[in-house]
């Protein structure tokens, strides 16, 4: 048998040819598989009326907006004095921040948004994306990537919690929960809750 | 004659200049190296690319604070992103947002780089007087037990009862309020920093220096600096007038990162591939306790107290770990306690009953700094298997202390979190898990990546600070450092610069 080389001698012409017939088949399949997986990727994901994001596409805002609502969900349900991360308008601050980031950390940002949104949930058993996943099989899809074998994944997750951790617990109106009665400078003479 | 700041705003048009020496970066080494520059009456400039800052900007808000005073908004990591990397930018560099520890290189950490690293000059006697004159300068003094705020006294507590090697630390504060806002910057102006006393003292003694103008090429011939290059940039970060300064001495002091990527970005000579390399960080992780009593560790001085039962200077030692106190506001602490979801909310609800604290690595890992395709700075750093091991036996002294102190939970941040409730938990637990990424690393005292000695083939720059190839081109940052310092480097960085200013001077007067 003839063994496969980076470097084919003589007479392998004929053989690259045809393998080249094949990989090219296969990377027009790719292209158009990943122009559909694209079209859909970045469509279905209606923005609020009059937002206007800073660098966060349309679909990553929706993909932040959500796995926000998890990541700083409510320990108590029903109480009214947990703010939602909607009620700050936390993926909008997400979106303002990053304009101020490292173009290649925004970047980054993208790719593992896209892996929450549509590699993840797969990953996790669910044939759907993210942003259309019920509450409960959002976090088993979000703690699947917390405690994911790759590094890389779980530094990515740990990227976004810090984001959404950053959009919350800057709010005066999150200080409350945790007992922190916020900096003395501006401070109100009523206290800031 | 005084000279001036100015911010790039106010920088109409292109700015070229011809002077004796440029000054790049305004921390604790720039700052010191200007000041003495311009008090030997030469015409310096000083070149710094974060913003120049006032205490009426301090406003103690953690967002807005992470963006006017830390590289990337306080995201810098590692190329990896396992190491989190905390650095200042701004008039007065790391300075105006650190935790003002003072502590001197220690004698064994200056007798090994005399005589391993072949630096010259440098030895404790040596260095006195520098030490002296900076404490002196920036009002260090004993950080009185009466400020000493209730995470620190807990673990001034643990260490008691534990019979381990512990104190108090000195700083440089004066009039401080106790706001315990020390990490984003201080709107009292107790902080006696490169901010408030060295770049004012630069200035009054004719030193003009330029904010949110950047470096992006140090001139040279390959044998002689000529000067600088860099850019104003407006408020999108796109250039808006160019820098071009002629001088016959250039000091980098724009940190172990920022020095080491803006020499490689200006392919200074370096013909035995030392540039770069030889990265420390002085790793570090947090342990949590919950305590039944409100410990409320965000009011009062951060750090006051250490313990250094597990730390030894002295070369081929197995005790490398410093630990200090490493309280955090709320979106500090809630990046740090592992987790999410409805969870995490009940641990941050535990939050003013936790004490924090840190292990910090004296690293022997040598890590590197590159520069990307984009021109920004890419760290390099993959942890030894023995500064692991330093971590883990941190972390379980951390959790011991806190134990000894009365906490009723320990938590260690991994993932899954350990929780600890008993010494025979903590005798019983597996601590092989400890690597990065797997517990969360941050590291604030990046050191040693243009290396001080007097051999060309293993260090950048000669004891005087020279490069050893370009006339004329210093460096005054922790860059020097051939090895870790195993402790705050902010001294150590100020002395430096002062024992090394004479070089610089004696050349710029040519």
């Amino acid at each position: 048998m003839r063994e496969t080389t980076d470097h084919p001698g003589p007479g392998a012409p004929r053989t690259v040819s045809r393998r080249r017939l094949v990989e090219a088949a296969a990377a027009a399949a790719l292209v158009l598989a990943g122009s559909v997986v694209a079209v859909a990727r970045t469509t279905g994901y209606p923005l609020r009326p009059g937002l206007k994001l800073a660098v966060l596409a349309p679909w990553q805002f929706v993909v932040v907006e959500r796995a926000a609502r998890r990541i700083v969900a409510p320990d108590r349900e029903g109480d009214a004095s947990i703010p939602s991360p909607d009620d700050l308008d936390l993926a909008a601050f997400v979106d303002q921040w990053t304009a101020h980031l490292p173009r290649s950390v925004r970047r980054d940002l993208g790719r593992f948004l896209a892996y929450v949104e549509h590699v993840a949930p797969v990953r996790a058993g669910f044939m759907a994306r993210f942003t259309r996943l019920d509450a409960e099989r959002q976090d088993r899809v979000l703690a699947s990537i917390e405690g994911s074998s790759s590094d890389l994944l779980r530094a990515g997750f740990d990227g976004l919690r810090a984001l959404v951790f950053l959009g919350y617990y800057r709010d005066p109106r999150t200080w409350g929960i945790v007992g922190y009665d916020g900096p003395l400078v501006g401070r109100p003479p009523s206290g800031w809750q | 004659m005084s000279g001036i700041i100015a911010r790039g705003a106010q920088i109409e048009g292109d700015l070229d200049l011809d002077v004796d020496a440029v000054v790049i970066g305004t921390g604790a080494g720039g700052s010191v190296a200007l000041r003495e520059l311009a008090r030997a009456g030469l015409n310096v400039v000083g070149l710094e690319q974060g913003a120049w800052s006032r205490s009426s900007d301090f406003d103690q808000r953690e967002d807005r604070m992470l963006r006017l005073l830390f590289e990337d908004a306080g995201g810098r990591a590692t190329e990896d992103m396992a190491i989190r990397v905390l650095q200042g930018r701004g008039l007065g560099g790391s300075t105006v947002h650190n935790t003002n520890l003072c502590k001197r290189t220690p004698d064994a950490i200056l007798d090994l780089w005399a005589s391993k690293y072949g630096v010259a000059d440098a030895t404790p006697r040596d260095l006195l007087g520098r030490f002296e004159a900076i404490e002196r300068d920036l009002s260090v003094s004993e950080i009185p037990a009466p400020m000493r705020n209730a995470n620190n006294d807990l673990l001034r507590q643990g260490c008691e009862a534990l019979g381990w090697k512990a104190g108090p630390l000195r700083h440089n504060r004066v009039g401080c309020v106790g706001s315990g806002f020390c990490e984003l910057g201080c709107a009292y102006d107790a902080k006696q920093n490169a901010l408030k006393v060295m770049v004012p003292q630069a200035v009054s003694a004719g030193a003009s220096v330029y904010t949110e103008v950047e470096a992006v090429r140090v001139l040279h011939d390959g044998a002689r600096v000529r000067g600088v290059r860099g850019v104003v940039r407006d408020g999108e970060g796109r250039p808006r007038a160019s820098v071009d300064i002629r001088a016959r001495v250039v000091v980098l002091a724009a940190s172990a990162v920022g020095s080491a990527a803006l020499a490689r970005k200006s392919d200074l000579p370096d013909p035995h591939g030392q540039l770069g390399r030889g990265l420390r960080l002085h790793p570090g992780a947090v342990v949590a306790g919950r305590f039944d009593r409100e410990v409320g560790g965000w009011h009062g001085i951060p750090q006051s107290y250490e313990c250094t039962e597990h730390l030894s200077h002295e070369e081929g030692s197995d005790k490398r770990v410093w630990i200090v106190p490493a309280f955090a506001h709320p979106i500090g602490a809630a990046a740090a306690l592992p987790g999410f979801g409805a969870a995490h909310m009940t641990s941050m609800r535990a939050y003013p009953n936790l004490a924090v604290l840190t292990a910090m690595v004296h690293d022997e890992t040598s890590g590197e700094v590159t520069v990307g395709g984009d021109g920004r700075p890419v760290i390099r750093y993959e942890m030894a298997p023995g500064d692991r091991k330093q971590l883990a036996k941190g972390l379980a002294a951390c959790a011991r202390i806190l134990l000894a102190a009365g906490s009723r939970e320990v938590t260690i941040p991994a993932v899954p979190p350990k929780r600890i409730t008993s010494i025979a938990a903590l005798e019983a637990l597996d601590f092989s898990f400890v690597r990065p990424h797997a517990v969360p690393l941050t590291a604030v005292h990046p050191m040693g990546t243009m290396r001080m000695g007097e051999n060309a083939k293993t260090s950048v720059v000669r004891s005087t600070g020279e490069h050893h190839q370009v006339r004329g081109l210093f460096v005054a940052d922790g860059s020097l450092f051939p090895t870790s310092i195993g402790g705050p480097p902010q001294i150590s960085i100020y002395a430096f610069a002062l024992h090394l200013a004479p070089h610089a001077v004696e050349r710029a007067r040519g």
